[in-house]
């Protein structure tokens, strides 16, 4: 049964950056996660989905609603139906990673039901990989939710500001009222972080892990849309973030 | 009838901040409006809600809805009175004529679509007595395919220096006309981690680039000891940069 990861934060922390550098690193296989529908993560990673002919779990699940309107779905049961396009189309297959992406909807609505989908077929995957990683959208929607229940990791990637202090305390209260559990609750400063603003969070009596040290060559990188997997090795970002998921004990 | 201003923008690249500087130059009676369950607007403005008995939107539905379980009360009497009852309730009065409404952090399952939704048919009704109401939105782009507002008169981006910003206005571009969200205007605004180079960039976009938020020590002190951007001297770089991005625009502000 694979670990279940989690990494969520305000917006404009780094948890897509921590998740496509973490990729990196942790042992394949790996199954990613994009539950943003600004959809960063691929291109990050340097995947472009248009090109693999791969579709975003939320346009799969459009294509499923026209095509039962318009009496062309076929006699598979909708949930069938479901579970075969997401494996079929909305599945990309990397050499060091798999990967779902929730993509951008056009039509008026929440994103429940999409969401609901990735959450059913979790529990299906699992077992096929040693980590499931999910990258989530900014912000707390996605908790109420609850697209998974039980995370092993829960990393939150956090700006050096008051307000990540009160998200972290919003994080618990939700995870608690609404029943998500999680083995390890871990902080993880961005780029931004500095020693005051560190001793803060050391003081706040959870378990920090470190920071995700700056790298202009990372900037460089996400200005021009280029793969985070082609920063070397030994870039500070990847090196701290190894160091980080070192002492989650993920990578022995 | 009041301007309506939505300001949206991928995750921290500075929406709560450029309204809470903007907030200082709106002509009032203004309306600042929370949309983000991490309800940091009212920290950012120094508004203590709780201390001063005021609920949040999400707080508000909870206890409607928890009175409402055995019975006792018919949830659909409160739900139908929500215009008056925010009024009383959840409207934050501030100083110099500047109101706030704050959508809160909901601890049940499921989505912000009622909250949202309650928000969406009282913003019409409350808007007559304000002259600017400029809703801050959550991080991403979910809050525009719940169509909270859909004739609104500026539209403000908030970006930061990476390729994602340039997808992400593509992004909102589709959304709103598939959707027929209407705007006026459509501004770009630049955050603090813009340099020449960036600019540029987002010039060549072809879309109206009004300026950069200038980097501003003062402003990441502030975030990190919580205090009001209010209280921001009138001459930082950031509230000058602010200033001069709203003087690019037609919104009735205070002579800038």
């Amino acid at each position: 049964m694979g670990k279940k990861l989690v990494a969520t934060g305000r917006g404009g922390t780094g948890k897509t950056t921590f998740t496509a550098l973490a990729s990196r690193f942790l042992p394949p296989p790996i199954f990613l996660i994009d539950l943003d529908p600004d959809q960063s993560l691929a291109e990050m990673l340097g995947v472009n989905l248009k090109n693999e002919g791969v579709k975003t779990v939320s346009a799969t699940l459009f294509d499923i609603i026209a095509a039962r309107k318009d009496g062309s779905g076929g006699t598979m049961s909708v949930h069938d139906r479901i579970e075969f396009l997401l494996n079929s189309e909305s599945l990309y297959e990397g050499d060091n990673f798999d990967l779902f992406v929730l993509g951008t909807k056009l039509t008026e609505g929440c994103y429940c039901a999409p969401d609901a989908i990735i959450s059913g077929a979790i529990p299906k995957v699992i077992d096929s990989y040693r980590y499931v990683m999910i990258d989530s959208p900014a912000g707390l929607e996605h908790l109420n939710r609850e697209v998974v229940s039980d995370i092993d990791d829960l990393f939150v990637i956090l700006d050096p500001s008051s307000k990540s202090l009160k998200h972290i305390e919003r994080i618990k209260n939700i995870t608690s009222a609404i029943g998500i559990q999680y083995n390890h609750f871990y902080l993880v400063g961005n780029y931004r972080f500095n020693k005051v603003a560190q001793q803060k969070l050391e003081a706040s009596g959870e378990t920090y892990l470190g920071n995700i040290e700056y790298d202009p060559e990372l900037a460089n990188y996400n200005l021009s849309g280029r793969s985070l997997l082609e920063l070397p090795d030994d870039s500070p970002a990847c090196l701290s973030v190894k160091e980080i998921l070192t002492r989650a004990g993920l990578l022995s | 009838m009041a301007e309506i201003i939505v300001c949206t923008g991928r995750g921290g690249t500075g929406k709560s901040t450029f309204v809470a500087l903007a907030a200082t130059y709106l002509r009032p009676p203004l309306l600042l409006i929370d949309l983000d369950p991490d309800e940091s607007l009212a920290d950012m403005l120094g508004f203590d809600l709780y201390q001063h008995g005021i609920s949040t939107i999400s707080d508000k539905l909870y206890y409607i809805l928890e009175a409402s379980k055995g019975g006792a009360q018919d949830p659909s009497v409160a739900l139908d009175n929500m215009a008056s009852i925010i009024e009383k309730e959840c409207l934050y009065k501030g100083n110099n004529e500047i109101d706030l409404i704050s959508l809160g952090t909901k601890l049940t399952k499921g989505c912000y679509c009622t909250p949202d939704d309650i928000l969406k048919n009282v913003i019409p009704k409350m808007i007559e007595n304000y002259c600017n109401v400029v809703i801050d939105s959550p991080a991403g782009l979910e809050h525009l395919n719940r169509k909270v507002v859909s004739e609104l008169d500026d539209f403000f981006v908030i970006l930061d220096p990476s390729s994602k910003s340039l997808q992400h206005i593509g992004r909102i571009r589709d959304i709103t006309s598939e959707l027929k969200i209407t705007y006026r205007n459509f501004y770009l605004v630049a955050n603090y981690g813009f340099n020449e180079e960036n600019q540029t960039y987002f010039e060549s976009s072809g879309e109206t680039f009004l300026g950069k938020i200038e980097f501003d020590s003062q402003v990441a002190e502030y975030n990190l000891s919580g205090q009001s951007l209010l209280k921001l001297p009138e001459d930082s770089p950031a509230s000058l940069s602010v200033k001069e991005i709203l003087r690019k625009t037609n919104i009735s502000t205070f002579s800038l």
